[in-house]
């Protein structure tokens, strides 16, 4: 059923996709689709974060291996994100719209609320902090905060503009570069 | 005004009727618009229909189609209004701004505080905002572009009075600001965060994202 759901969302789009089009492509009737998922978004919501499992199992094999300074970790992960998410574009953009997609009654996830992300850059800028690299006295959640919104925002590019992860992660290493300005130790000093 | 008092004598008879269908037809609109603004609040933008719309303002389908073309065009109509009027508050905000970090949170408590209690308009103009076709117009509108300005001109206030470096990357660091604005509207939708939560968590924002441009 994810499989069949994940394709449809794709290659039709999620708005026109329907719960007895995926139930068919799957080779199962209707009501076994609604036996396991209350409605379409939640079928998408199961299917993003099957997504994700593949990604995280990706990054844990990667991360140990990351050199380099504080800045170069970090793009790198952002990175690996924006190159994973843009191999499905139009899935991922659906996933965004159908968080908002409000109606009486419903109670989806909004995306950005990605919280093994938020681990991962959180260890990533403590662990920099540990090797001198970032001032004692910086406020790492608020670091981390801010590193999220514009990781988050950076995907107006895919939607808007086309763009490829090449283009959102070179944006995306300039907003690093620029945030690690104000959090390295030299600057707290100064 | 100034165009109604350049038409003189028998010009002026003739450019009244005109102008009265044009004011009727004002009101329509405005009658459309002030019903899908509720409906957009309390149904959502999917939830709410063309022909729930009319029946709010009292009128038929066809009146309401008769000015507005469909339902994006009327969702857009509200969303550019209130655009162009958030955009003014923020820049009056700005001007009292004493540093370049009041002056920049003055202008996002402005935004915030516009929107308070309409939380469910934003989250339709945020999810729609995402969506192929009807993002299109939405993120097309310029006081998109002019909220990055805004930003900007005040980093550039910044350099002037000597508080931020030449080098300080107005371009990039203004989009960023804009990014941790909008981020917050997310925050207020689905955490029901205070205006005194937002702001707090701008300032610091704020403080983070100058903190490499800072004389010092």
């Amino acid at each position: 059923m994810l499989d069949a759901a994940r394709d449809l969302f794709e290659t039709v789009g999620y708005e026109e996709t329907t719960v007895r089009e995926i139930a068919t492509r799957a080779g199962v009737a209707v009501g076994s689709v609604f036996t396991c998922f209350a409605s379409k978004a939640e079928v998408l919501s199961q299917v993003m974060l099957d997504r994700l499992e593949d990604l995280y199992a990706e990054l844990d094999r990667i991360t140990p291996h990351l050199r380099g300074t504080v800045v170069d970790r970090l793009s790198s992960i952002f990175a690996l994100h924006y190159a994973f998410e843009t191999r499905r574009t139009p899935l991922f953009l659906a996933h965004i719209a159908a968080a908002y997609n409000w109606r009486p009654g419903s109670d989806s996830v909004p995306y950005g609320r990605n919280p093994r992300l938020r681990g991962m850059i959180h260890d990533c800028v403590a662990d920099g902090r540990n090797r001198g690299e970032v001032a004692d006295d910086a406020d790492i959640p608020l670091i981390v905060d801010t590193l999220m919104a514009a990781y988050a925002w950076n995907y107006r590019l895919a939607a808007w503009e086309q763009a490829g992860p090449e283009q959102m992660s070179a944006i995306m290493e300039r907003q690093i570069a620029l945030v690690a300005r104000g959090f390295a130790p030299t600057a707290a000093a100064a | 005004m100034k165009h109604v008092a350049e038409v003189e004598g028998h010009a002026e008879t003739r450019v009244r009727m005109p102008t009265r269908r044009a004011l009727a037809k004002q009101q329509t609109r405005a009658k459309v618009l002030a019903a899908a603004r509720e409906l957009f609040s309390t149904q959502g933008y999917e939830g709410a229909t063309i022909r729930d719309i009319a029946a709010a303002a009292g009128m038929s389908t066809g009146a309401v189609f008769a000015n507005f073309a469909d339902k994006s065009e009327l969702f857009r109509e509200i969303m550019t209004s209130d655009f162009d009027a958030v955009l003014v508050a923020m820049s009056d905000a700005a001007v009292r701004g004493r540093t370049v970090d009041d002056a920049l949170l003055k202008a996002f408590s402005a935004g915030y505080a516009f929107y308070r209690g309409q939380m469910p308009l934003v989250r339709a103009a945020l999810g729609l905002s995402w969506s192929c076709e009807d993002g299109q117009a939405l993120r097309a509108l310029p006081t998109m572009q002019d909220t990055i300005e805004l930003f900007a001109e005040q980093l550039a206030l910044g350099v002037e009075r000597g508080e931020l470096s030449q080098e300080c990357e107005i371009k990039l660091r203004s989009q960023m600001l804009f990014d941790n604005y909008l981020a917050n509207y997310p925050q207020a939708v689905f955490g029901g965060w205070s205006l005194e939560a937002l702001q707090a968590r701008s300032r610091d924002q704020i403080r983070v994202i100058l903190a490499g441009a800072r004389r010092g």
